[in-house]
């Protein structure tokens, strides 16, 4: 019994409490699932389309993070450059599948830029990051709205009809790269759909960067992170190092949204990239993450839960007590978790 | 002793403050008052008839000037509630006026005081009574929007 | 010698004062051209001034404190709220009602100050982003509060203020019987030449004038002397007897408590309360009104929070205005203030932190200089 409890106590110790009561949760979303009428199949495939849509966003926390340079709550930025690729390809007259890649192909310099100037700014303000990547992101989303409405798109599927100017707040993506991940490779079984696809991109980008992190410079990374006088004294250029991370951070956020887009089926504009900075932060740590410390494995529980959770309460919820709290829920959970982080004592970390 | 001290001054001033939170509750309680220039049947069967016209001041301030059937309301503060009218009996004929001053339930919002009762000088039973409001009429389920990042509505 | 020393000086000046001498040039440029006549424009400022100071000068005591920007001044925002919404379901009116509200959040604050203040010790160093994710933890507690418990758990009776299903609080909550009692309270009205007549909330200023004497006051009183302490320097504050954690916690209290008495005086100029919006914005525009006075992270005066409404406000009314006079779309004005709020923020935070890592780096150079040896023998 004591050898039992013991055992328990080590796991929740490594585990970490919050996250136990998080995955206690969703299982328990879970089990009563089907007692509430609520369809399972229907239910995990939820979970693993919105992971697919997710996941990237939430992997373009590792770099930064390994760098030292903490939570990327600067994601909007990233986010832009992909918006700004995702439009431009469409303005261009591509469509269908092609779309997709050109939107990849626009957005990478831009999140190139972006990245350069947000990273030599992070740079200057070492130990100040995460606050400044906040508002890095909310000034450029906020600029970015006024852009919307200036620049010369004249696409009449993006633009407000009326005026023939002006982007529109969400435009649909089909007929362009709408599911263009998702359809390849499509298992359906019943209720049950695995966007193959998606996941295959996913476990590509993830699997580059954990090559990544295993190569000299990728090592480099994680010691500057970790412990950022020694990787001076090991000669190691920790600024420049910084910069990589941080543009590997906003162009794999730039990415993500593409990818977020394919499953989501439409591209939101103005304030939408407000929104998307938290949740991501949120589940890398519910994964496990500390604000200098996370792996691939993280970002995939974290996503897992974060995104199970936030699909399977409404249902649940509304079922059982006829109210949807879900949005309380979420809204707590994860802002708890990041309170949770933050107050972590970080080692190293000066 | 100082520290004792200290308390006491402490609950002193708590006192204090509760003190004054409990006036404001006796002090600002909100009435609206409203005002008939109705017929009114009387439970003994008396009928008091409306008048031609009837002006209510509060304040110096007329809020509301009533013609036969009609209502008219005022927002107050606190149970002692005065009033002038301004009464005319019929269409050109002399303006005859006095002061009233009445004292509201805490307990009801809204008050209805059918004044040809009350100037007849009936039971306040008979020309007191309690404004229910209608109910609002189920509009379509108010959407609660809890997103932070709105755009400012400071207008 | 003397003439470098006054270059350098004029050049600080600059420096520190760069923020509001934009923003004085983009009123000056956007006045004009969003064609608002003085007497408006005055009248507006005037408003403003009334109905923001209050809530900005709460935020002077955290910096003092040397924890930066408060954004958990939201939490004290909605401690201001709930008060209000409780009191108009009272019936309380008028300014009893006001009174009664603000003595009602005082509890609710103490409690949310206590919390904030709690966890931001657990976080030094990084207080600002940790009191800004507290503002949203927060936030959904508000909303379990607001949207679930009330008329459920918490009795409400009018269905004025209630959702139609029965519990939660509606969208908006009308305060149109406390709407600028306040304001009102001693009316007075100016006919300023050249600008017409300019209606003063004389009661509320005189309110916001007693905040300031207080605050002066405070900064004399021991405890103001030991935050001002702490702020300098946590470890000399600890080693000359100053509980540290103590002073935080109560400097963050006191401004929580203040943020919900200015979220009140806000409120009953605005004349309702929008239950799940009026707060979230606050923090925001508060903190980016005191950065365009002139205000730094870790250094604010009075002074400031003045000339930031000023400026801040101008710019907020003229820019719509102006925005759509330029580019015919009165979006882009909108968003336009929205950027300039944001943007002001991002650069004082780059300003802060870029010059506290100078004066860390040359602190560090001295040190080094200093202890040549001895580092040397340590690290072998």
């Amino acid at each position: 019994m004591q050898k039992e409890k013991s055992w328990f106590g080590k796991l929740v110790e490594n585990y970490g409490l919050p996250r136990m009561i998080i995955t206690l949760f969703l299982l328990l979303l879970l089990v009563l699932c089907p007692f509430v009428g609520a369809d399972l199949p229907t239910q995990i495939s939820n979970i693993i389309a919105r992971f697919s849509w997710n996941g990237i966003l939430v992997l373009a926390m590792v770099p930064m993070v390994h760098s030292g340079c903490g939570l990327n709550f600067g994601l909007p930025l990233g986010i832009i450059s992909g918006l700004l690729g995702a439009t431009l390809s469409i303005e261009f007259g591509f469509t269908g599948p092609l779309s997709f890649l050109a939107a990849i192909a626009i957005a990478t310099p831009f999140a190139l830029i972006f990245g350069t100037g947000y990273g030599w700014l992070l740079n200057r303000i070492k130990g100040g990051e995460m606050m400044i990547a906040t508002y890095v992101g909310f000034s450029s989303v906020s600029l970015m709205c006024m852009m919307w409405l200036i620049l010369p798109y004249h696409s009449p599927n993006m633009v407000w009809g009326l005026s023939g100017k002006g982007l529109r707040t969400t435009i649909t993506l089909e007929g362009y790269y709408n599911q263009v991940l998702a359809n390849f490779l499509k298992i359906k079984i019943g209720n049950f759909v695995i966007p193959t696809g998606s996941l295959l991109f996913f476990a590509l980008l993830a699997l580059c960067i954990w090559a990544f992190l295993h190569t000299k410079t990728g090592t480099a990374m994680t010691a500057v992170g970790s412990n950022p006088v020694f990787a001076r004294a090991a000669g190691i250029n920790v600024d420049r190092i910084r910069l990589l991370s941080v543009i590997m951070s906003t162009w794999l956020a730039a990415i993500g949204i593409l990818v977020y887009e394919q499953g989501f089926g439409f591209i939101q504009l103005y304030m939408a990239p407000f929104y998307m900075a938290l949740p991501a932060v949120s589940a890398i740590l519910i994964g496990g993450a500390t604000v200098n410390k996370a792996t691939i494995l993280n970002v995939i529980i974290g996503t897992i839960l974060f995104q199970g959770i936030v699909t399977m309460t409404p249902t649940v919820m509304n079922n059982i007590i006829h109210t949807d709290m879900s949005e309380v829920i979420r809204i707590i959970a994860s802002n708890g978790m990041i309170l949770y982080a933050l107050t972590r004592k970080t080692e190293g970390s000066k | 002793m100082k520290n004792k001290r200290k308390i006491i001054f402490r609950i002193i001033a708590l006192a204090l403050i509760i003190a004054v939170a409990a006036c404001m509750f006796v002090i600002g309680r909100g009435h609206t008052v409203y005002f008939d220039n109705k017929e009114l049947t009387g439970p003994d069967g008396t009928v008091y008839e409306p008048w031609y016209q009837i002006e209510v001041l509060v304040n110096g301030e007329r809020v509301a000037r009533l013609a036969e059937g009609d209502r008219g309301m005022v927002s107050t503060m606190g149970q002692d509630f005065k009033f002038e009218v301004k009464l005319t009996k019929q269409k050109g004929g002399k303006m005859q006026g006095g002061t009233i001053g009445v004292k509201l339930p805490y307990s009801i919002d809204g008050i209805i005081y059918n004044l040809p009762a009350m100037l007849a000088g009936a039971e306040e039973s008979v020309y007191m009574e309690e404004f229910i409001p209608d109910p609002i009429e189920e509009e379509t389920e108010d959407v609660v929007v809890t997103d932070e990042f709105a755009m400012p509505s400071e207008e | 010698m003397n003439n470098t020393s006054k270059n350098t000086k004029i050049l600080s000046f600059l420096r520190s004062s760069s923020v509001p001498i934009l923003f004085i040039i983009i009123c000056a440029v956007c006045i004009p051209l969003s064609g608002l006549s003085a007497n408006m424009l005055f009248n507006e400022i005037t408003t403003r001034m009334g109905r923001n100071a209050f809530l900005i000068l709460s935020l002077l005591i955290p910096i003092m404190a040397g924890m930066g920007l408060n954004f958990g001044m939201t939490l004290g925002a909605m401690a201001g709220e709930i008060a209000l919404i409780l009191v108009s379901d009272w019936q309380i009116v008028g300014i009893p009602g006001m009174v009664l509200a603000m003595i009602l959040s005082v509890p609710f604050s103490i409690l949310l100050g206590l919390f904030c203040g709690k966890i931001l010790n657990m976080a030094k160093g990084r207080e600002m982003i940790t009191s800004y994710i507290i503002s949203y933890f927060i936030n959904g507690v508000y909303l379990l509060v607001v949207l679930y418990m009330m008329g459920s758990v918490i009795p409400i009776k009018h269905s004025t203020i209630k959702l139609p299903r029965g519990y939660g609080i509606r969208n908006t909550v009308s305060l149109l019987n406390m709407r600028q009692k306040l304001d009102n309270l001693i009316p007075l009205k100016l006919n300023i030449p050249g600008v017409g007549i300019v209606k003063i909330p004389v009661m509320t200023f005189i309110i916001i004038a007693i905040l300031c004497l207080v605050i002066v006051w405070f900064r004399r009183t021991k405890l103001g002397q030991d935050m001002r302490a702490v702020g300098q320097d946590m470890e000399v504050a600890r080693d000359a007897g100053i509980n540290v954690e103590r002073t935080r916690i109560i400097s963050i209290v006191i401004s929580t408590v203040l943020a919900g008495f200015g979220m009140i005086i806000y409120l009953q100029n605005m004349g309702n309360i929008a239950t799940y919006s009026s707060h979230s914005q606050i923090g925001m525009f508060c903190i980016a009104a005191l950065l365009v006075g002139g205000a730094s992270v870790d250094k604010a005066s009075i002074g400031n929070v003045f000339l930031g409404v000023i400026l801040f406000h101008t710019m907020f009314i003229v820019a719509p205005k102006a925005g759509a006079a330029i580019t015919g779309d009165s979006m882009i004005g909108e968003y336009f203030r929205v950027f300039v709020s944001y943007a002001v923020i991002t650069i004082a935070l780059v300003m802060y932190e870029t010059q506290k890592r100078k004066a860390k780096s040359q602190e560090g150079a001295m040190l080094a200089a200093a202890q040549d040896e001895g580092e040397e023998e340590k690290d072998s």
